[in-house]
């Protein structure tokens, strides 16, 4: 069969059943999404919700956007939730073939070019929107990538639903002479307001710090806005009566147990095994 | 649009294209009159005189050593690395025909991460070797192609705990708790048979391989013309900097 690349053969019965038949098309898990990537002066700081969105549904109210690519190339990924999974995954273990074969420890750019190529050959079919950040043997770096496979290079990148709200605070609070907590405080805002403004945006902050030779992930960083305040007590108590009986049937299952033999100190022995 | 017809079509022509190299339907290797393959018995000869590897098995981790002999002294010794990383946790050395070797290492690299896509786990010892001995053996048994020509000696520690795995041109692998392969294989293998303690440490183990190498070897025995791998419980497979062998050596030589 073919080799690569998307079958179209199906397109126009599926056009049909939609038109026709009105077939209600599925609707693929999104992630609405705030991303951020920060450069500062040691390294680059990458940000995340954890919000997945089944259409108006939370599918997941904590998933993990932040993908690792290499241990010091890390990625956050927008769109649709199996894409920038499956295509983050792909990508690392292209980049681990590579990095084995070369000798050498992989670099950002070589991670942006896999995923750029990877990208354009399926149009923008595939619905990932990613945030690459990491540091190589040649310094920090941090790209945004679009799902028809175009990137920029940028100081500072907010992708997703919520990155107006979110580049907002970046512009705000971008200094290029900032060092590591300034940023990690200014990426955490910027995904708070994505949170808060936007809907397609919620749950925890994830946030990913990379350096030199090390890498920190604070996995939800931040909770307040996941607290569910209204929740009711389990388990469900219903009044006794509330359901009707309408009719009663006692079966016996098992005659009465005699006991033969009682030993002393049985319960002690149990224990012992 | 195309439609399935015109699809079928473009890809058989392509593969018919693809095939044009191999003219072989039959394969090179096949039996002899007494139940033998020769050309497995030629491709063991050809591990034999391979420059010596060997490998030892401790209770906390791994250790394989390989003589580097280069044919003269011209050659840039810092290009030739003999011994490779399957991954993180795997290494490997082998005794034999080099490009072979290359070859080999290629493929399980690419196995290594196809399991790691298909099964989210980073692929055990045992399994990496049952699959580099599955491409060996296809080699046997495929049209036009000819064995491989190298054995090889696989370390690695898993949730098993340490391995040393032995990989013939043949396809057969088992485990071994010390070995040897390559020109000295049955000396070294009769020294190490004495030497070879069960409960033996990583340490104890690196010291006996460089000695076992050392008996075996013509000429002197330095920093630069043999390779050191070790994986210890930390399951990173690591190849020793010459400075590290030559510390190793001086002590032997004390």
């Amino acid at each position: 069969m073919q080799k690569g690349g998307f079958n179209f053969d199906l397109y126009q019965r599926n056009v049909e059943l939609i038109e026709k038949n009105n077939y209600k098309v599925p609707k693929t898990t999104k992630t609405g999404t705030t991303i951020v990537g920060v450069v500062f002066s040691d390294g680059v700081v990458l940000g995340a919700d954890t919000r997945a969105t089944s259409g108006p549904i939370v599918a997941d109210p904590n998933c993990e956007k932040i993908h690792r690519i290499s241990d010091y190339i890390w990625c956050a990924g927008a769109g649709t939730a199996a894409d920038t999974e499956n295509t983050t995954g792909m990508i690392s273990l292209q980049l681990e073939l590579l990095s084995l074969s070369t000798g050498r420890s992989p670099r950002v750019r070589t991670a942006l070019t896999l995923l750029k190529n990877f990208l354009f050959r399926y149009h923008g079919y595939i619905s990932a929107a990613l945030v690459l950040g990491g540091v190589d043997f040649t310094g920090p770096h941090l790209h945004m990538i679009h799902p028809h496979g175009s990137t920029s290079t940028l100081p500072y990148i907010s992708m997703g639903s919520g990155s107006l709200a979110a580049m907002a605070v970046l512009e705000t609070g971008y200094s290029s002479k900032m060092g590591e907590e300034d940023a990690k405080s200014l990426v955490h805002q910027a995904i708070l307001s994505g949170i808060l403004n936007d809907l397609g945006s919620g749950g925890n902050v994830d946030l990913c710090v990379i350096k030199h030779k090390s890498m920190e992930f604070f996995r939800n960083i931040d909770t307040t806005n996941s607290k569910r305040k209204f929740r009711k007590k389990l388990p469900y108590m219903f009044k006794s009566g509330s359901t009707k009986i309408l009719e009663k049937e006692i079966e016996e299952k098992m005659r009465k147990m005699e006991i033969v033999n009682e030993k002393e100190n049985a319960i002690e022995e149990l224990e012992e095994l | 649009m195309l439609n399935e017809f015109s699809n079928n079509t473009i890809s058989l022509f392509l593969q018919k294209k693809k095939k044009k190299g191999s003219f072989f339907n039959f394969s090179l290797t096949t039996f002899s009159p007494n139940g033998k393959l020769l050309q497995i018995e030629h491709a063991l000869k050809a591990v034999e005189s391979g420059a010596t590897s060997l490998g030892i098995k401790a209770s906390n981790g791994v250790v394989i050593v390989t003589e580097k002999k280069l044919p003269t002294t011209l050659i840039d010794e810092n290009s030739v690395k003999k011994i490779q990383k399957l991954n993180d946790g795997i290494g490997v050395i082998y005794s034999g025909l080099g490009p072979d070797y290359r070859v080999l290492i290629s493929k399980a690299r690419k196995k290594s991460q196809q399991y790691f896509k298909q099964y989210n786990e980073i692929i055990p010892v045992n399994i990496i070797s049952r699959k580099v001995a599955g491409i060996m053996q296809e080699f046997t048994q495929s049209g036009g192609v000819r064995p491989f020509g190298v054995s090889l000696l696989v370390a690695g520690y898993d949730h098993n705990g340490p391995q040393l795995f032995q990989v013939d041109p043949s396809g057969s692998f088992w485990a071994w708790k010390a070995t040897a392969i390559g020109k000295n294989s049955s000396n070294s293998k009769k020294f190490l048979e004495k030497r070879y303690k069960p409960d033996m440490e990583i340490e104890d183990a690196i010291n006996t391989a460089i000695l076992t190498l050392k008996e075996g070897f013509e000429g002197e025995m330095d920093e630069f013309n043999i390779e050191v791998g070790v994986i210890t419980n930390d399951k990173k497979f690591r190849i020793l900097e010459p400075e590290e062998v030559k510390d190793y050596i001086s002590e032997l030589n004390l």
